[in-house]
């Protein structure tokens, strides 16, 4: 066990120590920021929040334009200030302070018609806007009853056939989670995964291969290796964690939808045990790759293949939403690579039988068990074989006759 | 009790048979030569020992048992292909490789300057392996192979790339270890060396072992009837009991009859008033030895083919 310990330890500081790990682990969610923040400032440098006025000489308007409650962070407001003088309209959109303004003429009621102006086009939502103002008092005018609640439409709820799905409609995000627990899983094997193979491939290059196995049994020494890993695995998460946790106590206001997260810990609790399995899983995949590959070159080409399961759930998300509990995300959600992401996105659309939950946890556990079972042999086998690759097929067949 | 038995063991890879039946004993406290050309099992051989690869027959005993995870602590090895970590500070890397012996921080932190002091690499220990010569590399690998005090040493080629001085370092090392006690299996091709440190040694040649025995006694058992003298008398045509005189450079090489031995010939030669600078015993050296018998073994096995 102490020897396990000391492996894990040094893979652990030996990453973590490194100035590419922390390049890596900053590089990523700033360079995200960076982006979406240069995204977001861009289309709010496209769009113009000066005000706009409007000179109402059709006599429509009776309430002014309402400042809605909880602006949204991505939402558009633009101020409409009433004029009573078109000339003061104009002499306040010439210096400046509109950027236009409107004139609702007196035969409005029988054309439909309303003038725009400046000297600029009208940004998309102004017209919305005016719109929206127009509307409401006009509706306000015809005193219909329980005017507010027909105006913010109905609540839906979508129930399958079965009885089994449900959903109000606005828990949408609900897939936060599951997408979250996919995204660090893909992180921690393309990255946790990628230090480990490297590891592996390294020492077989530099022959320190033949001195650690003379040291401890090669399974204690994946072990360690796959311990030290998935602790650099949840530093990244921890830090990238924190950065999420920052940012959402700054943009606490902006991000209201985040407090009707379903947030239950067996959920959560499922969905990370499924991160852990199936990470171990690949862990244990990259290990056979690192053994039996002799050089880094050929051992990243076959790790390249490790993505496609990965990323399947992603490309079939459409199937998850339109029948979590079809054949095909069933079948993903089976499949110990993408386990997590698959079983914990159809957790958050349906309701999955316990059997299914518990019949995952087995697959994911016996194969954590048959990897470790055929990493041991890889290691034996192919670890000293330091100029040509091993086939699989040669770990069961000639280590098999006298294992 | 031996401190290692290796009992007819067998280990083929594929279709290539590396180790076909090789047995040997290793006593506790010699320096032991483990000894054959390239590819002749030797290292697969000390792969088994190890307990890397499981043998396909034979059994392997050390120190009264079979390998353990315990025992490892006890056995410093020294592979045929070094290996350091190339990017890893000297002191960091041997530390680290130390701790898998199941050495404490404590024990490290006493022990590894005094290592590196002995082997002139104090200056060197933050720099990372491969900055350093192979000279030097050698000298650092063999350091992971000594630190944690190990009752079982293997040492696969311990001189190569090391200078005189080097050398001569690693070999006084040896000679203390072996009075220390320890027992030491060296493999190595300079035979000097082998006639020099090892006490016992085995050739092995495809698989199969040549001879076994102890180095005063190999070297007995290929004696001529020859002794080679220096003298500036020249020499009769005849001399009773002597069947053929060569000239060898500055020697001659007399070959005697059946039954003539040396002592007979020196006194022959006194007795004919020729002046000796020396007189020795032509015993074969370890090179020639293992020349010789290589080669009978390889004659041996095409006729078997």
């Amino acid at each position: 066990m102490k020897k396990i310990i000391e492996v894990a330890k040094y893979e652990y500081t030996h990453h973590v120590a490194k100035r590419r790990f922390w390049i890596a682990l900053l590089g990523i969610p700033v360079g995200m920021l960076a982006i979406m923040g240069l995204s977001i400032l861009f289309s709010f440098m496209s769009f113009d929040l000066e005000p706009v006025g409007y000179v109402d000489q059709a006599n429509l308007i009776v309430q002014e334009q309402q400042v809605p409650e909880n602006l949204g962070f991505f939402d558009i407001f633009i101020k409409l200030i009433p004029y009573t003088d078109e000339a003061a309209a104009r002499a306040d959109t010439e210096n400046g302070t509109l950027q236009g303004y409107f004139v609702i003429p007196s035969s409005y009621l029988s054309t439909y018609s309303i003038n725009y102006f400046s000297n600029k086009q009208p940004a998309g939502d102004v017209t919305n806007q005016i719109n929206q103002l127009l509307r409401d008092n006009l509706l306000f005018q015809e005193n219909i009853p329980n005017l507010d609640r027909i105006m913010s439409g109905s609540q839906i709820s979508l129930e399958s056939l079965d009885g089994s799905q449900t959903s109000d409609g606005t828990n949408w995000h609900n897939i936060i989670v599951p997408a979250v627990i996919g995204i660090i899983y893909f992180a921690l094997v393309m990255t946790c995964g990628g230090f480990l193979l490297q590891s592996l491939v390294e020492e077989k290059q530099n022959r320190t291969m033949e001195i650690m196995i003379t040291s401890m049994t090669p399974d204690n020494l994946m072990i360690g290796k796959i311990i030290g890993n998935l602790a650099v695995g949840f530093t990244q998460i921890l830090v990238w964690a924190l950065i999420l946790v920052i940012g959402a106590v700054i943009f606490r206001d902006k991000l209201t939808f985040l407090s009707t997260l379903d947030l239950s810990a067996g959920y959560l609790a499922i969905s990370i045990g499924l991160l852990v399995l199936a990470f171990i899983v690949a862990a244990g995949l990259m290990a056979i790759i690192g053994a039996t590959m002799s050089t880094m070159e050929e051992a990243q080409s076959i790790n390249g293949l490790m993505v496609v399961p990965l990323m399947l759930p992603f490309y079939f998300f459409n199937s998850f939403m339109t029948g979590p509990n079809g054949t095909l995300p069933r079948i993903l959600s089976y499949f110990p690579l993408s386990a997590p992401f698959s079983l914990s996105l159809r957790m958050a659309f349906t309701t999955v039988p316990a059997w299914e939950i518990i019949m995952v946890f087995a697959i994911l556990i016996v194969s954590v068990v048959l990897v470790f079972w055929l990493s041991g042999k890889a290691f034996r086998r192919g670890l000293l074989e330091y100029n040509k690759k091993i086939k699989l097929r040669d770990l069961f067949v000639k280590e098999a006759n006298h294992g | 009790m031996n401190t290692i038995v290796v009992n007819h063991i067998a280990k083929s890879f594929g279709d290539m048979q590396a180790v076909k039946d090789v047995s040997f004993t290793v006593r506790p406290g010699e320096i032991f030569g483990l000894l054959g050309p390239n590819g002749s099992g030797k290292t697969t051989s000390i792969r088994v020992i190890l307990d890397i690869y499981q043998p396909e027959k034979g059994t392997v005993t050390i120190l009264d048992g079979p390998m353990t995870e315990e025992k490892l602590n006890h056995i410093g090895y020294l592979p045929e292909e070094r290996g350091l970590y190339q990017d890893v500070e000297v002191y960091r890397n041997l530390a680290y490789l130390a701790t898998l012996k199941n050495m404490t921080k404590e024990e490290i932190d006493q022990k590894l300057p005094a290592w590196l002091e002995r082997f002139d690499l104090t200056e060197h220990q933050k720099k990372k392996t491969k900055e350093l010569s192979k000279g030097m590399q050698q000298k650092a690998q063999l350091i992971a192979a000594l630190i944690h005090d190990p009752e079982i040493i293997i040492i696969d080629e311990p001189f190569s790339a090391l200078d005189p001085v080097n050398t001569q370092l690693v070999k006084d090392l040896l000679i203390e270890l072996r009075n220390e006690g320890r027992t030491i299996i060296m493999c190595t091709h300079q035979m000097n060396q082998v006639e020099q440190l090892c006490d016992r040694l085995v050739l092995i040649d495809h698989g199969t072992v040549l001879l076994e025995g102890g180095l005063k006694e190999v070297r007995e058992r290929f004696a001529t009837n020859q002794v080679l003298i220096q003298t500036d008398s020249d020499l009769p045509e005849n001399l009773p009991g002597v069947a053929k005189i060569e000239k060898e450079g500055l020697y001659h090489r007399l070959t005697s009859s059946d039954g003539t031995t040396p002592h007979a010939i020196l006194q022959q030669l006194i007795d004919n008033k020729i002046g000796l600078n020396s007189f020795e015993i032509a015993t074969p050296t370890l090179d020639e030895i293992f020349i010789k018998v290589v080669q009978e073994g390889r004659n041996g096995h095409e006729e078997d083919n």
